[in-house]
């Protein structure tokens, strides 16, 4: 499968890809790890004269965490470098656990967050792990800079508010409070190389180890055009003591607030019941993380 | 010491080392000097008159070399079968599903090709087209070829014993249905070729290929070359499991544009490609009632088949008989009904793959046997013992199980899982299954009709009496034959391992009809025996005279000669050995003459030494029509106990753990006769829960990827306790026969019984996603 | 238009011109004449185009060449060294890791990355690393077993097991 033609360019500082995407705007796609590009550039699903490589730009990988309060993600880290950073499962665990799902451990080694969420899959594996951590996404462009939440970041299949002289640069977490956990759930046919049917991220905060629901949060994959955040669900949780009972109802309201969609890979009716059950076990699973919370050493 | 020497060991295969360094070459790894790159048209389109082609704009584009059409390629009829010669290269008046041919391009470079194929213009006037193998049986279906109506592009209707008769003497009938999808072999190759003519005017065709000598045969045919200026090499190639047993229009294109060009041509089907050309397997209907005794006797078997061929026949028709006569066995029955359909569709076309024909019907038949054993309250394995065939049974359709280790493998499964502790003991969402199933051990007869035989070999030994050549047509394809080959070889002369070379995949060399129907082990391993066999004697008698005694007080082991079992008085042969080889940095030692003395001394007597062998199997089978399919000279037999794990809300299965054991006859390596058990487990396992070719409603497949076609990852499947039984067949090389085939025939249906015992939901439908199995167990809690 | 590009393949360096829109699995194969790495799918989902970018195994058919520009890339070709097969080489030999020989140079590299990381990993952690590479031949189990000879020990540096 041959790739077609375009021009390449490797820009070596943040500021002159910014130049870059001011002038060529449209035309241009910005290559990260390439693994999703790369793949519709070869479909001949994407043909764009020109692709921005930001392989060069120094920084753009890193991940710092902000002195206890949060975390910056540098919108180059890889997948892998995500599901093997030790204070991402500790505080983050929706995100180190999504990464860890995501494709193979080949293309997780290329594959970045800032590409995941540039994306917007509907079944993408980061998006709903970073709309329950409420991350936020900056984008800059040559003249401005904003910061957005994932939660509006997406606007439809493929779609996002990012305009095409913008780049993202990086997503930001706030570290939840404590007894908070979470996790990541996926389901599909295989157990590697997959794309979720359905996927599903939970955080929720607990009073003390023993004690009720104080905070919320579920995000939905590839059961509507974009990621979706339950709300409603969330409202079912918080206040109240943590059960088996309360999660499921949880996970019934959940079903309430997607739009699946029938296709080759899953019916719409399927994913519906899915999403209760898949809704129902990550509570389970972030319960569980959130009572073994512990401050960190 | 053993009774054997080199065979039923577990030597690293000769390949291995080549194969882990990156060094061997596949046929996307060579290139030539001058070499032009080919790219194929194929339809948009599933159904359609072609009313033009435009090929001006491609032929103009720079670096465009040439542009083959039907035009330039004659309309010579082709496919498997000569019954069903009902393809030509290239479309011609009709496309008849997305992917048909169309017209080729040869140029300077792939992207070039890739873009001329693009400018080529052709108008069609859109048909109707059908796709669902029930609908094109109907009336007032689209017709796909006139001179097949009703789109039937084969019907097999057969009975043994009288069937009505036996069922009105049974206690009980149960029937079960089965529906299974298209599949993809999915092997991790795509197909390449690379073809180039000398100035003599002969081609040689270097193409990943399962059968050098039917592209050889088909080749020469459609382009009407003579068949003696056809030669067909095979490099490594990267798996076939059956789709690469016949010859592809890649083939004769590059073929075709070599001779068009003067220059050789490289053409490769993409992976999309891959899976439009498919001839792998095909969807099944499969309908059957069983009648049985109270006691669980089984009396009577009435078997249905429908198949979806595709818009052409390719191996269709042994498919559709496969899927019948491999029912007669591994139980005794007193009647059996078989009838069988196989339907055109505007899809790509269906061939063999691993199991040929039998896959399904057969999961289909376990399943039924299951749920029959439940019926009486049986154990459904010991009821599967109570029916076995044994060595020396003859099926109702004339099989000649002339060894069979059946009984052997079921009781080795049901105490290698723990049957007992666990069948009817497991805790809701656990589950666990077994089934039986066997296979050919090579097709008794070829696909063309001839008197040809099956397989030749020569066996050369070198000049200075060190090195066994083994020289074959026979088709190494990954499941080791030229390991066998070699094994064998070098058992029969009494030579260690490593002096054995082998070069097969070469139509210059011997005639093999290659590796399909797996027959290699038995019918080439067969003609590598005779070789070997006539190569020692002329060493043999050579050596008599010589050392003045009787040629059978000569044996050779291990490289060794033996006289009357002791070293004899070579001394004389010895110093004349030596004195030839002066200055040679391996003179012979030791206390025995070697085997490299005495051959070297054959050589000094006759010249080169070498042996010939062949195979022709014996005349098989009754005389019934289309009593061919199915014979063999043995059949491999296997047992499985498979155990999962169902999660009930989501309809996701585990598998969690496998036994498996297979009656090989004699292992000729035993490390390979456990790969080749392993991996068609792990075929099965994909084919029965992710397996399926989907299409779109205008016939595109909507997953031509192994991103979205689901063979098993690493972490899908468990490790297989891999038990070999061997049964010592009497036809077989060394007692040798087939494993490749009839390890995959108990997988899918001993999943879907381990899936029934887990969730009480008998499975009707494949693959079992989860959302199949969830929504069949909804379905059956709603029935309650 | 063409740029020139620096690697260093298998310990030595190299400098190709290439057209952007070529992927270092073309380079490597095409340019550089090491068709070890084997060309399965080109979308990433089989694996047989597996090397080791600067440490890490990737799918090179994902790659553009002129990304990997200044990186170090480990092929099947380089893992003998002096004639003498790398310890995972030989396990696949001797444990009958190998059937048709297509995914193998990719799944001894993604292997070899996990070792290299993991000197002891878990059959788990086995199966994980190795879960982007498809084998259709094998089913797995002696691929794993083979891995398992190495990480044990049974098939050592330079011994002959």
């Amino acid at each position: 499968m041959l790739l077609p033609r375009f021009e390449y360019h490797e820009p070596t500082t943040l500021e002159e890809a910014l130049k870059l995407l001011s002038e060529l705007g449209g035309n241009a796609k910005v290559l990260a790890g390439g693994t999703d590009l790369l793949v519709r550039m070869k479909q001949k699903i994407d043909r764009p004269a020109h692709v921005i490589s930001l392989a060069r730009i120094p920084g753009l990988k890193e991940i710092t965490p902000r002195n206890g309060h949060g975390i910056t993600v540098g919108a180059g880290a890889s997948a892998a470098t995500l599901s093997r950073h030790e204070l991402l499962w500790d505080r983050f665990t929706p995100l180190a656990s999504a990464s860890s799902r995501l494709g193979s451990p080949l293309i997780r080694n290329r594959a970045t967050i800032g590409g995941n969420l540039v994306n917007a899959r509907p079944a993408a594996d980061l998006p709903p792990a970073c709309m329950v951590l409420n991350a936020t996404v900056k984008l800059k462009s040559r003249s401005d800079e904003r910061d957005v939440p994932v939660a509006e970041f997406f606007r439809g299949p493929g779609e996002t508010v990012i305009e095409p002289n913008e780049l993202l640069v990086s997503v930001n977490m706030e570290t939840p409070p404590p007894w908070t956990g979470g996790a990541y759930i996926k389901l599909a046919a295989r157990k590697s190389l997959e794309i979720s049917l359905v996927n599903v991220a939970a955080l929720l905060t607990l009073k003390s180890a023993g004690g009720p629901i104080v905070d919320a949060k579920i995000a939905l994959g590839a059961v509507a055009p974009t990621p979706v955040r339950a709300y409603a669900a969330e409202q079912v949780l918080i206040g109240n003591k943590p059960s088996e009972k309360l999660f499921k109802t949880a996970g019934e309201t959940g079903v309430g607030m997607c739009s699946p969609i029938t296709d080759h890979r899953g019916t719409m009716e399927y994913r519906c019941m899915m999403i209760e059950v898949l809704t129902k076990r990550c509570l389970s699973m972030a319960l569980e993380s959130a009572r073994s919370w512990k401050p960190l050493k | 010491m053993g009774e054997f020497n080199v065979i039923n060991t577990r030597a690293p295969r000769l390949d291995a080392a080549a194969k882990a360094t990156g060094r061997a070459k596949y046929a996307d790894d060579l290139s030539m000097p001058g070499m032009l790159y080919g790219a194929i048209l194929q339809s948009p389109i599933a159904h359609g008159k072609i009313l033009n082609i435009d090929t001006s704009r491609a032929r103009r584009l720079p670096g465009v070399k040439a542009v083959v059409t039907a035009k330039e390629a004659g309309l010579v009829k082709y496919g498997v079968s000569p019954a069903r010669y009902d393809e030509t290269l290239y479309a011609y008046e009709k496309v008849r599903y997305v992917g048909d041919e169309i017209a080729a391009v040869a140029a300077v470079d792939l992207a070039t090709a890739l873009e001329a194929v693009q400018l080529i213009k052709v108008d069609y006037e859109e048909l109707p087209a059908v796709f669902d193998m029930f609908e094109a049986m109907k009336e007032g279906a689209p017709q796909i070829h006139d001179e097949f109506p009703g789109n039937l592009t084969a019907e097999v209707h057969q009975e043994f014993g009288d069937t009505d008769a036996a069922m009105a003497e049974c206690d009980l009938i149960v029937d079960h249905t089965l529906l299974s999808k298209r599949q993809d072999a999915a092997f991790i190759e795509p197909h390449c070729c690379l073809a180039h003519f000398d100035l003599d005017g002969k081609l040689t065709l270097q193409t990943s290929t399962q059968v050098p000598h039917y592209v050889m045969r088909t080749v020469a045919m459609v382009l009407r070359i003579p068949v003696g200026n056809v030669r067909v090499l095979k490099p490594y190639v990267g798996g076939g499991f059956g789709p690469k047993a016949e010859a592809t229009p890649l083939e004769m294109s590059a073929a075709l544009l070599a001779r068009e060009t003067g220059k050789p041509v490289k053409m490769n089907y993409s992976r999309e490609q891959v899976f439009l050309h498919s001839r792998a397997r095909h969807q099944f209907y499969a309908e059957m009632s069983l009648g049985v005794k109270k006691d669980g006797t089984m009396v009577a078997l009435r078997n249905k088949a429908v198949l979806d061929g595709g818009a052409y026949t390719s191996f269709g028709i042994a498919t559709v008989y496969y899927s019948g006569s491999l029912l007669g066995g591994p139980y005794k029955l007193k009647a059996m009904k078989y009838d069988g359909l196989r339907v055109y569709t505007n899809k790509p076309a269906c061939g063999a793959q691993r199991g040929h024909g039998g896959v399904i019907h057969r999961a289909a038949f376990e399943q039924l046997l299951d749920k029959t054993a439940e019926k009486l309250g049986l154990d459904p394995l010991e009821m599967r013992l109570k029916n076995i065939m044994a060595t020396g049974d003859v099926t109702i359709n004339e099989l000649d199980m002339s060894s069979l280790g059946m009984k052997e493998c079921l009781e080795a499964v049901r105490d290698g899982s723990e049957w007992y502790k666990k069948k009817g003991k497991l805790p809701k969402g656990k589950g666990i299954g077994s089934a039986c199933g066997f296979f050919v051990s090579g097709a008794g007869y070829p696909i063309y009709r001839s008197d040809t035989y099956h397989a030749t070999v020569i066996v050369k030994l070198s000049e200075d009496g060190g090195i066994v050549n083994v020289l074959s047509g026979a088709a190494e394809i990954g499941q080791g034959s030229d390991t066998m080959m070699a094994m064998i070889a070098a058992e029969a002369l009494g030579v260690p391992l490593d002096c054995v070379r082998v070069v097969s995949g070469d139509t210059d060399l011997t005639v093999d009809l290659g590796a399909y129907s797996s027959r290699q082990t038995l019918m080439t391993g067969h003609a590598v025996k005779e070789a070997a066999e006539h190569a020692r004697a002329q060493v043999v008698e050579v050596l008599a005279e010589m050392m003045k005694c009787d040629p059978a007080s000569i044996t050779f082991r291990d490289g060794k000669v033996f006289f009357d079992g002791g070293p004899g008085n070579f001394e004389e042969i010895r110093k004349r050995y030596i004195k030839e080889h002066r200055g040679w940095t391996d003179p012979p030692g030791g206390e025995y003459l070697t085997f490299k003395e005495a051959a070297r001394m054959a050589y000094l007597a006759k010249g080169t030494i070498v042996g010939t062998g062949k195979y022709k199997p014996p005349k098989l089978g009754g005389s019934y029509k289309g009593a061919a399919v199915g014979t063999s000279p043995a059949y491999g037999c296997s047992a499985q106990v498979v155990e999962v794990t169902v999660d009930m809300e989501t309809g996701e299965v585990t598998v969690d753990a496998m036994t498996d054991a297979h009656d090989c006859g004699r292992a000729i390596n035993r490390t390979q006769v456990e790969g080749q058990m392993q991996g068609s487990l792990s075929m099965g396992l994909g084919e029965c829960l992710f397996e399926e070719v989907k299409f779109d409603s205008r016939g595109r497949i909507l997953n031509a990827s192994l991103g979205e076609y689901k063979v098993p990852t690493s972490l899908d499947m468990p490790n297989v306790n891999t038990i070999i039984v061997e049964s010592n067949e009497p036809k077989g090389p060394f007692g040798a026969k087939e494993v490749g085939e009839g390890a995959i025939m108990p997988t899918i249906p001993a999943i879907l019984n381990a899936i029934y015992d887990a969730t009480g939901v008998r499975i009707t439908e494949l693959p079992v996603t989860p959302e199949r199995l969830y929504m069949a167990m909804k379905a059956k809690k709603k029935e309650k | 238009m063409k740029r020139i590009i620096q690697l260093t393949v298998n310990g030595e360096r190299a400098e190709v011109a290439v057209e952007p829109n070529r992927t270092l699995l073309q380079v490597l194969r095409e340019d550089l004449g090491l068709t070890g790495t084997k060309h399965g799918c080109g979308l990433g989902d089989c694996g047989a185009c597996t090397v080791i970018l600067d440490g890490r195994p990737v799918n090179s058919c994902l790659v553009l060449a002129v990304q990997a520009n200044g990186s170090d890339v480990l092929t099947i070709e380089g893992l003998a060294e002096n004639g003498k097969l790398h310890p995972l080489q030989r396990a696949f030999v001797e444990k009958g890791a190998i059937q048709c020989g297509f995914c193998s140079p990719g799944m001894i590299l993604s292997a070899k990355a996990l070792l290299d990381e993991n000197p002891k990993p878990t059959e788990k952690e086995i199966r994980m690393a190795i879960s982007g590479n498809l084998c259709r031949c094998t089913g797995y189990q002696k691929i794993v077993e083979a891995i398992q000879a190495v990480a044990s020990g049974e098939i050592m540096q330079g011994g002959d097991s």
